[in-house]
């Protein structure tokens, strides 16, 4: 029966590995395989979470952008020095997602904040100023 | 009885006078007085006191009867002095207590009056505010609306006026705008 480690121990481990540039697919399989074991692989958002935070910690942040369209490499490139802008971090990694819903411009997800610069949320931004209670 | 008829006779023979001229026996006179003084003797010794005295009771009798009569009637007159008194009074109170009622009832009545016009106005008050508060939240409902309806209307037409190309622009200069 292998011994319950704490989540925060798991995630701390995991961003030790990716910082120190240890073998990233034997970690993964070791982590996957301590919570299929220990019956707790409801929990792997929550620790990649963790190491997405302990990560931003230690300079590294990695994110989410989300558009209606498909980013120029221009403006990809635009978004990814303005995060590191806004984080001061050290390294950036940016995943990109299309979502129609948005009509347009983007929005960054980091681990703790949000940039939300989307049409939807303006006029979200826009109706909730002038509708009345 | 026998004695006193031969004392009679006797004397009847005895004396012829005066008397006999005037066809008086004057034995049978003076035993008639004697009879009648005996008679008067037993009648005053034994049947007049008792008469009397029962003339005595009866009239006590009468005349206690005729004081209670007195009494009675003038208990009777009191006693009818007393009602008439007394219904005087009571019509009186009742009078009165008609003419409480009545002023009561009036005054009741007004404060009714009053209750009712009262409860009138709240209520066409209270109906003014809420038809006042419905036309406010009406017109709310309508602005609120109207915002969905413009929010909508731009989602649209925005998205059919953006293109990837504008849309890449765009969030390029505003980075640079931000920056």
């Amino acid at each position: 029966m292998a011994r319950r480690v704490s989540r925060r121990v798991l995630a701390e481990y995991v961003a030790e590995v990716i910082v120190g540039g240890g073998d990233m697919p034997l970690t993964t399989q070791q982590l996957a395989a301590h919570l299929v074991v220990t019956r707790r692989t409801k929990e792997l958002d929550m620790i990649m979470r963790d190491v997405s935070f302990i990560l931003a910690d230690k300079g590294i942040v990695s994110g989410t952008v989300i558009s209606a369209y498909e980013l120029a490499q221009e403006t990809k490139k635009a978004i990814q020095s303005y995060v590191a802008d806004v984080s001061k971090a050290k390294s950036i990694s940016l995943s990109y997602q299309l979502d129609q819903a948005v009509i347009g411009g983007y929005k960054v997800s980091l681990p703790g904040s949000q940039i939300d610069r989307t049409i939807s949320h303006q006029l979200t931004q826009l109706k909730t100023r002038f509708k009345k209670v | 009885m026998t004695f006193i008829r031969q004392f009679a006779a006797e004397t009847a023979e005895a004396e012829t006078g005066l008397f006999g001229a005037l066809g008086i026996d004057v034995r049978l006179l003076i035993l008639q007085i004697i009879a009648f003084l005996i008679l008067v003797f037993l009648l005053g010794k034994f049947v007049y006191p008792w008469l009397m005295k029962q003339v005595d009771e009866r009239q006590a009798n009468i005349e206690a009867a005729a004081e209670a009569a007195t009494s009675a009637q003038k208990s009777a007159a009191e006693s009818q002095e007393q009602t008439a008194h007394l219904l005087a009074k009571a019509r009186k109170e009742a009078a009165e207590i008609v003419s409480t009622a009545k002023l009561e009832s009036t005054e009741i009545m007004i404060a009714s009056e009053k209750k009712a016009k009262k409860s009138a106005e709240r209520i066409v008050s209270d109906a003014h505010s809420q038809i006042d508060k419905d036309i406010a939240n009406a017109k709310k409902e309508l602005h609120n609306q109207t915002i969905e309806l413009i929010a909508l209307a731009t989602e649209k037409v925005t998205a059919g006026a953006l293109d990837g190309k504008i849309d890449n622009d765009r969030i390029t200069k505003a980075l640079k705008e931000s920056q």
